[in-house]
């Protein structure tokens, strides 16, 4: 009787006391918006950021907001999110000094793009699209391949191969801002290989490779989304021992 | 007699003159030459008419001495009353009053000023005998020549002067005697002038002494041979060091005389060894540079002492330390940042740890938890396992700053490193703590040390995150607090605050301990209740910071966005941390002295700034100061602090070496102290060639015709001779007018006036 009482009281306290606020702390939270962009499709695959939030979630400690958010450059709430995904699949239109501007200074200050081309094509219009935009974005800082001993490449997996839904090239792009790389492009449709749909399913197949490819899709993103929180973390020098010894023995393998 | 005539002592005057101030005039000879010969053949001619020859020449006599009298009135004669005396001549006696005559003979070990007082001793009767003929007169001379009282002498003796040079030593003698007779100088002294170089006197004392009148003899005082001393001629040290890093000091050691043996150089703080190193002699090697190492382990200005043992005979023991200080700062702040997981707050915040070239930032990510699927096997992730037991027991106390940021502990850190981490900051560390989900109550750390050590209180339920947007309220009280001064400015601060982006996101459950500090807060919309956002205090040694958000990164990011600039968040967070790590700067009691360095009598300004909690300065509070010297008993000064909250304090150190200060004030929860120290010096380079040179002594007797004595043989002052020719002086003048007086004009007036009655009795007009 005692005991029931005892847990009567707590349940009642649990109930009555001051009002506890549960609600959702949205700011440290991780968001993927897409970016929204005129001409061409800025969305042409389903499910892609969804399904990438999802792994993320699934995967590491990162705490993610699953609701999709599309966003234009000229968003008053843009800084609000620092990582921004950029996909496409057809040439767009060029975008207007005012969103150049904008997206510059989102890079400069400490914001993330990553630009995946989703056309499945090896030369497409969408690359010839992109690159007339990072010309204009950083004009005295080309694009070019991303070192294979960046911190992207080891910010939570170990990465040795760059593949995408497609295979197109071997390499990811990308554009730094004073030691920090601010841009990341693939060409090899990333978002195509993350899509799922609400049952479970993946959207797409894989045309390069397989279920393999996939999962190295998958950690390349979670890696690409790792590096954008946490930097450089990974060349710190209390890591370079284990992680050199492991990419040693990795490759051997 | 004629002295008496005009009331004046006859003994005080042995000699009359007559002077004539007009006798020189040739106008004056001219006029009477013309007018006399002129007026006395009038004068006859005028007297015709009288008959009687004897009148006639009598009324002629009359005016012939009328006429006298007129001429000596316009010669204007004086009587000059003198006392002519023969002057004596001088003789100065010129003692060496420098460091270098404290050097010890050996193996007598009489140090040279005493070899001095003996032999002034000795010749006492040849220096009174020299007192018939001549004025003797005293001087001690060093670099200046100051007068002693021979009475007083063998007591203000003392070796004390830093420097000697004879060249201004005798100029100033010259000018001393100028107009007088100066016969002859005595100089006693080692001669040890280094001024003076390679046996060769410099033009300048040439001329001195060629200018002198008399002889300079010189007595040399203790011996070039036979001189022993080991002894730190110099120290080549940083004023800086950096703290817990090597710092070197570079020792130049000289050994004279000293023989093949082995000694040690030993480093000490506060009577602690720090270093010592073995250093072989050798017959016929003087110098020696030996370098020390040792670490500095507290932050601050300390004193160092560097020390040579002391040899049986050696001739100056002084010379065997040297005090000096060394400033100690961080170079790095060390951050300890373990972040319970990725968000933009950590990786921002990171940013500003890692760019900051003055932080050695160790950061640690919990990147997967222990339900995360992975998906991969180890091998083929980065992650690595987190070293809590390296870094909460071994390396702990060499992090500045440990941050946990929206961090739970468990399963990472076994509970009992959290006691450490209370026991860190108690011994002076730093711990903050930054909100979010995983954070205070969330990461189970109520009831916990580190709620201990926290200024908050956490509510034993867990009421979790609000996730508001709000605007960051600063406390009025506290806004000259340092670690939210974005500004030096306090209006432009206040603006620049108001200024900054809203935050979003908020740790419930909490509530400042009483003497914690809530900087900011949280006035929740429609309640009354506030929750504390910033909340700082002093725990034991160390300080902790409660930040009750993960979205601090706004002031960054987001106020970039809002078109402002991201520097404030830097600048927010390096005052924070400065504030947590307390830099002098955030310290509510700071103490500097006016000096790097003071020398011998030089008086040591003590500035103090006395302030509040809330930093505001602290009016009319007595501060209490204990200066220890570096022999003597600890002095005790009480002062209060002005109205601005500074206080001078004028002190004057009666000795040399180093002295520590403590500064004391009291308070509710308890004393505040701080501790600092300053150097008195001696200018000691007088010793580092300290050896007699009687080469030097006996060039001076040469050149001046003098002779050279060396105390211990031969060294009767009765073998000096000084010339004594005859020198006078009228010692007292007295002049009496002869013209210039009633009775001289009487007696004019009463031979013109006998001359008019005759000459009216006679007939005439």
């Amino acid at each position: 009787m005692r005991y029931c009482l005892q847990f009567l009281i707590f349940f009642s306290l649990l109930h009555f006391g001051p009002s506890p606020v549960w609600a959702d702390p949205l700011a440290s939270r991780f968001v993927l918006p897409q970016l929204k962009y005129s001409g061409g499709s800025f969305k042409p695959l389903n499910g892609a950021l969804e399904g990438l939030l999802m792994q993320i979630a699934r995967r590491t400690s990162i705490e993610i907001r699953r609701e999709p958010i599309e966003l234009e450059l000229t968003d008053p709430s843009l800084h609000r999110y620092p990582f921004l995904y950029m996909g496409g699949d057809s040439k767009f239109e060029p975008l207007s000094e005012e969103e150049i501007k904008a997206l510059r200074h989102f890079l400069n200050y400490g914001g993330f793009l990553l630009i995946d081309d989703n056309s499945r094509e090896k030369k497409s219009e969408f690359d010839v699209s992109v690159r007339r935009m990072a010309e204009r974005l950083f004009p005295q800082t080309p694009i070019k391949p991303l070192a294979r001993d960046h911190s992207i490449y080891r910010s939570f997996y170990l990465i040795n191969r760059v593949t995408g839904r497609t295979a197109h090239k071997p390499f990811l792009e990308e554009i730094s801002v004073k030691g920090r790389t601010v841009l990341v492009y693939s060409s090899n449709d990333l978002g195509g290989a993350w899509a799922r749909n609400k049952l479970g399913g993946w959207n797409y197949d894989m045309i390069a490779g397989g279920e393999v490819e996939r999962q190295e899709s998958i950690r390349l993103g979670i890696n690409i989304a790792m590096y954008a929180l946490t930097l450089d973390y990974k060349k710190d020098m209390v890591h370079l021992p284990i992680i050199l010894e492991r990419l040693r023995r990795y490759r051997l393998q | 007699m004629i002295a008496e005539w005009f009331d004046l002592d006859p003994e005080e005057f042995n000699q009359i003159d007559i002077l004539w101030s007009g006798i020189d005039s040739p106008f004056l000879w001219l006029f009477l030459a013309l007018t006399v010969p002129l007026s006395l053949w009038f004068f006859w001619t005028s007297l015709r008419r009288i008959s009687s020859r004897p009148r006639k020449t009598f009324i002629i006599m009359l005016r012939i001495f009328a006429f006298a009298l007129l001429a000596a009135i316009l010669f204007q004669p004086q009587l000059e009353f003198k006392n002519n005396q023969t002057l004596k001549n001088h003789i100065a006696i010129l003692l060496d009053d420098s460091k270098s005559m404290s050097v010890k003979s050996f193996p007598e070990e009489i140090s040279r000023t005493e070899l001095v007082k003996k032999w002034l001793e000795r010749n006492a009767d040849t220096l009174e005998s020299w007192t018939r003929d001549y004025k003797v007169e005293y001087f001690f001379a060093s670099d200046a020549l100051n007068p002693a009282s021979k009475k007083q002498l063998p007591d203000q003796l003392h070796a004390r002067k830093p420097h000697t040079d004879f060249e201004k030593v005798f100029s100033k003698l010259q000018k001393r005697y100028e107009g007088k007779s100066l016969q002859g100088t005595v100089l006693v002294s080692d001669g040890a002038d280094r001024s003076q170089g390679n046996g060769e006197l410099t033009s300048g004392f040439l001329e001195s002494l060629s200018a002198m009148e008399g002889p300079v003899h010189t007595v040399l005082a203790g011996e070039r041979d036979g001189f022993k001393d080991l002894s730190i001629q110099h120290i080549a040290v940083a004023r800086f060091g950096f703290l817990n890093q090597p710092s070197r000091v570079m020792a130049t050691l000289s050994a004279v005389n000293m023989g093949n043996k082995n000694i040690s150089l030993t480093l000490k703080q506060e009577g602690k060894i720090l270093a010592s190193k073995l250093i072989q002699l050798k017959e016929g090697q003087t110098q020696y540079q030996v370098e020390l190492e040792f670490i500095p382990a507290v932050l601050g200005k300390k004193n160092y002492l560097l020390t040579l043992p002391i040899f049986s005979g050696e001739a100056i023991a002084e010379n065997n330390q040297k005090n000096f200080q060394v400033k100690s700062v961080r170079d790095r702040i060390r951050i300890l940042h373990i972040n319970g997981r990725p968000s933009w707050d950590s990786r921002f915040l990171r940013e500003a740890l890692a760019s900051n070239p003055k932080t050695d930032l160790l950061s640690f990510f919990i990147l997967r938890t222990l339900s995360d699927d992975v998906s991969a096997s180890t091998s083929e992730l980065s992650l690595i396992p987190f070293p809590s037991n390296l870094l909460f027991t071994d390396y702990l106390d060499s992090f500045d700053l440990v941050i946990f940021q929206n961090f739970k502990y468990e399963p990472f850190i076994d509970k009992r490193y959290l006691s450490n981490i209370s026991k860190y900051v108690e011994k002076g560390g730093a711990f903050l703590m930054i909100g979010g989900e995983l954070s205070f109550q969330m990461g189970d750390y109520n009831r916990s040390p580190i709620e201990e050590i926290l200024p908050v209180k956490m509510a034993p339920v867990a009421k979790g995150y609000l996730s508001d947007e709000y605007k960051i309220s600063l406390a009025e009280k506290y806004k000259s607090h340092p670690a939210l001064a974005l500004e030096n400015d306090p209006e432009k601060n206040k603006a620049l605050w108001q200024e900054m982006s809203s935050l979003n996101g908020i740790n419930t459950g909490l509530t400042a301990k009483p003497t914690a500090q809530v900087l900011a807060e949280y006035q929740i919309p429609g309640t009354k209740e506030s929750l504390p956002l910033l909340t700082v205090w002093n725990k034991g040694k160390g300080r902790t910071i409660a930040l009750a958000t993960d979205s601090s990164w706004n002031f960054n990011f987001i106020k970039v966005g809002e078109g402002g600039s991201g520097r404030h968040y830097y600048k927010f967070w390096n005052q924070l941390i400065s504030w947590a790590i307390g830099e002098p700067e955030t310290q509510t009691l700071r103490v500097a002295t006016d000096k790097e360095q003071y020398h011998e009598n030089e008086e040591v300004l003590l500035k103090l700034q006395v302030l509040k909690d809330d930093y505001n300065p602290s009016s009319n509070e007595k501060i209490h100061f204990d200066i220890t010297p570096p022999q003597g008993e600890k002095i005790k000064i009480d002062q209060k602090s002005g109205e601005n909250g500074e206080l001078d304090l004028h002190y004057q150190p009666k000795e040399t070496g180093y002295y520590s200060v403590r500064i004391k004030r009291e308070k509710e929860e308890g004393e505040q102290v701080i501790e600092t120290g300053f150097v008195v010096s001696s200018d000691d380079s007088e010793f580092s060639q300290a050896q007699a040179d009687p080469e030097l002594m006996k060039k001076i007797a040469d050149t001046t015709g003098g002779q050279f004595l060396n105390i211990g043989s031969q060294d009767r002052a009765s073998l000096f001779n000084f010339p004594n020719p005859k020198k006078f002086a009228h010692i007292n003048n007295k002049t009496i007018s002869l013209w210039n007086n009633w009775w001289l004009y009487g007696l004019l007036t009463g031979l013109l006036l006998l001359d008019w009655i005759i000459r009216r009795k006679s007939g005439l007009s």
